[in-house]
This record gives structure tokens, sequence and C-alpha cells, in this order.
């Protein structure tokens, strides 16, 4: 057996060119392929791991702007049911305001008709007592009570100021003397006497029937008028029960 | 009568003369390194079937480099898996008729083991320094220094005669059965001889790398330990 060195010279040569051709064509590609994937992987792995964390982090701001919302909601709705109740209270104030001026209207309408009332009634009233007045006194004997009525007139006159009775007496024209019933001449004299004896000096008298009077008599001078009738007291009754009644009428009444 | 351990001169170069295991280890060259462009021209990150298949291959000899020499197998895989896939090619390429596997050749077989002694020396010289990989011979006493060189050697050419051995005793076999039987029968012989080509190969590598492994043993652990907790 014999070793041909040229052989196994070549050959060496030709293992070491295919180590190189090998690693060069075949074993470096493929490696590199290989990392090439890994790292690809590594980073698709750490893109996902980032996409997770940026998702987790995404989930968690929403769930606190969800809090967020939900909190404003409450507040929002707390607000509203703040406004809702103070406008409760306002449209409550309001209608108490109103309700109130409308009783205090209708109380003041209420007085005004009843006093609107009363003072119908009173003058009802009143026309009610002129009348049984009149039918009383109709049944009394109308001569003597203006006799009777004559003769105040004539204390009347007499309580008259200086002045008023210097009037009276100078007055140019008869001071007419109105009576219930018809004077006779005699009748007429005898009071003209009266009459000018309490206003004194020559005043002068003229009688004059006037019926409306019922009982009594008026002295109507150019400025003075005594009046002692009893229509003149009806009168003042009928006007002191229309309006208020006054001290001063009750007097005069009385 | 020629000896039929002779290679045959199929041409001469000049003053070289150019024998068939050459002409034959040309032709496995460029089939290895013409289809190793051809398969990983258009390499993508989603493989397909023959793309799979290729960095299976490579992915399984970095497994086993790392599993045997206990280290990271980057710096030695075009070392051991040339030298597994050119004698995987070389002794298969007996199915060619008319074509004798290379490695039925002393000279392949001894430009191998060479190149893997030099390699175990070159590695060991490179992770441990000169004086590291010179005093690995004294371990574990000095006495041994001669028995580790006799070892070094002698593994070498163990290395040779295993592959020569058995790639020329099958090929012998095969010629035999052939000259005394005739066709059909030796079928199951090549298929044997296919199997055990394809064994010798993966023998071949994983001494290369034991050998190898030996040389930079020191540093293995350390690199192990490495991997281990990362």
């Amino acid at each position: 057996m014999r070793i041909d060195w040229w052989t196994l010279g070549l050959q060496t040569v030709n293992v070491l060119v295919l180590i190189w051709l090998l690693q060069h064509f075949l074993f470096k590609p493929v490696k590199a392929v290989i990392e090439a994937r890994r790292v690809a992987a590594g980073r698709v792995l750490e893109e996902a791991e980032a996409d997770r964390a940026r998702a987790q982090a995404e989930a968690a701001t929403l769930e606190a702007r969800r809090r967020d919302f939900a909190a404003e909601g409450e507040k929002i709705l707390a607000e509203a049911r703040a406004a809702a109740t103070a406008e409760r209270d306002a449209l409550l104030a309001e209608a108490r305001q109103e309700a109130a001026r409308l009783e205090a209207e209708a109380r003041a309408t209420l007085g005004r008709e009843r006093e609107a009332m009363r003072q119908a009634l009173e003058a009802q009233a009143g026309e009610l007592a002129v009348t049984i007045a009149r039918r009383l006194l109709a049944l009394l004997p109308p001569a003597q009570v203006t006799a009777a009525l004559l003769e105040a007139l004539v204390q009347e006159t007499t309580r008259l100021p200086p002045e008023a009775r210097r009037d009276l007496a100078a007055a140019p024209e008869p001071v007419v003397v109105a009576t219930a019933t018809p004077l006779s001449p005699a009748e007429q004299e005898a009071w003209r006497a009266r009459l000018r004896q309490a206003v004194g000096g020559g005043a002068d008298f003229a009688f004059r029937h006037e019926p409306a009077l019922i009982a009594g008599g008026e002295l109507q001078g150019p400025h003075t008028l005594v009046r002692r009738s009893w229509r003149a007291d009806l009168d003042r009754l009928a006007h002191a029960l229309t309006l208020a009644p006054q001290a001063g009428d009750v007097h005069q009444l009385a | 009568m020629e000896s039929p351990l002779a290679t045959h001169v199929a041409f001469h170069l000049g003053p070289v003369p150019i024998t068939t295991p050459v002409l034959t280890s040309w032709a496995i060259m460029l089939l290895l390194a013409g289809g190793g462009w051809l398969l990983t021209r258009r390499l993508v990150l989603r493989p397909g079937n023959t793309q799979a298949a290729l960095e299976l291959v490579v992915d399984t000899l970095e497994r086993q480099i790392r599993d045997t020499m206990r280290t990271e197998p980057t710096p030695y895989l075009p070392l051991v898996g040339t030298l597994f896939l050119y004698i995987f090619v070389a002794n298969w390429s007996s199915l060619v008729p008319g074509v004798e596997p290379p490695t039925g050749a002393i000279e392949t077989d001894a430009a191998l083991a060479l190149i893997v002694f030099a390699a175990a020396i070159a590695f060991g010289i490179r992770v441990r320094g000169l004086g590291g990989y010179l005093r690995s011979f004294a371990r574990p006493s000095i006495i041994m220094v001669p028995l580790n060189l006799l070892e070094n050697i002698t593994r070498t050419f163990s290395l040779v005669v295993r592959l020569f051995g058995n790639v020329m005793s099958g090929i012998f076999v095969i010629g035999i059965v052939l000259s005394l039987v005739g066709l059909l029968v030796p079928v199951p012989l090549m298929a044997l001889e296919l199997l055990t080509g394809a064994v010798q190969a993966y023998i071949f590598t994983v001494l290369a790398m034991v050998f190898i492994g030996g040389g930079i043993e020191d540093e293995a652990p350390h690199v192990a330990q490495e991997e281990s907790n990362s």
C-alpha cells in the first residue's frame, strides 16, 4: 500500500476549501436567517409586550375616565337636584306670596263688599226707620208737634250768635219760616212776635207751608238756616245711619 | 496486477497527478457548495419546507456540537458540519454507478484526520492559550506527557483507519459479491453499506468533536455553566 502525497495534499486543500465554501454559502446564511428570525420574534414579543402594556395603560386610563365621568355625572345630578330644589323653593315662595297677595286682595275686596253691603243695609235701615218714624209721627197731632218744635226753633234762634241774629234782623227780605202744618194768621202773628223777640230789631218774617217737614219748622235767612223739624231730624238720623254715627249726631238726635 | 488499494490517476495537471478521489471530491464540493448556494439564495423569515429542512440540519448539527463539546457551537460549526456533510455525501456517492467513494481512499481519510488533528491543536491554543494547551499534556501528572502525546497521534490514526477500513471493506465486499453472484444479491449489502456510511460519518464527526472538545475541556464547563445560567 502506498500513500499518494499529492492526493493527500489536494484532499486536505479540498476539505479546507469546502469548509470555507459551506461556511460562506450554507452555514452562515442559515444561521443568519435563524438569528434574524430570533431577533424578529424577540422584537415581536417586545412589541406585543409593549402593546399589552400600552393596552393596559389605555384600559386604566379609560377606567379612570369612566370613574371621572361617573363622578361628574353625580356632580351634575347633584347640581341639577340642587337647582331643582332651589327653583321649587322659589316657586313655592312665589306661590305663597301670590296666594298671600290674592288672599289680601280677596280680604280687601270682601271688606269693601262687606262695607258696601253694610252701608246698603244701613241705608235701607235708615229708609225703613224714616218710614217707620213717619208712620208713627202720622199718629201724633201735627199742630201740637209743630207748636212744640216751633218753640224749640225759637229757643234755638235765641242761642244763635249775635252776628247771626243781627244778620237775620237786618235782612232786606222777610225771613222765611217754613212750617209742616199751615198756621192760622193769629198763630203766624204770635210766632212772628216770638221770633222777632228772639232775633231782636225789626226783623220781618214770612210763613210758608211745607208738608215735607212732617212736623216742626225751619228758619231760612239770607245767610242763616235754623232747622227744627222732624224732616231735619230724620235726615240727620238717616245720614248718621248711612255714614258712621258720630257722637254729635247722637247728641243732636237726643 | 494493480493493488485494489491503489488510487487511480485520472490525469495529470502538470506534475500533479489528479486521482479519482480528488475528482470525486471536487464533484462533491461542487454539489455541496452549489446546493448550499441554491438553497440559501432566498431565505425568508417564514420558511418553506426546503428551508425548514435546511435549518433543521444546521440546528441539529449545532445541538450535537453543544451536547458533545459542552460549549458554544458557532466557532466549530463550519468544521464539524463540513466533516459530517462531506463524509456522508462521499460515503453515499457509491450509489452513483462507476463512482467510488473518496473516503475509500486512505489519502482522503488521512487528510480529514490531519485537519481534525490540526483543528484540535488550533482550537486548544486559541481557547486556553499556548501555555495552557501545552500544560494540558501534563495532566493529571507530568509523567502522562508521553502518553498524552502518543494518544494525540494514535487517535488520529484511529480516525483514519476506522473510516478507511469501514468504507474500503464495504467496497471490497460489494465488489466480491458482485463478481460472484451478479445482480440483485449485492443490493442488501449496498443498503447496509449506505447505513454504514451514514454511521461512519456520524462517528467520525462525533470523534472529531470529542478530540477538539478535549483540547478545550478546561473552558468547556465554564461556558456550559454560562449557558445553563442563561
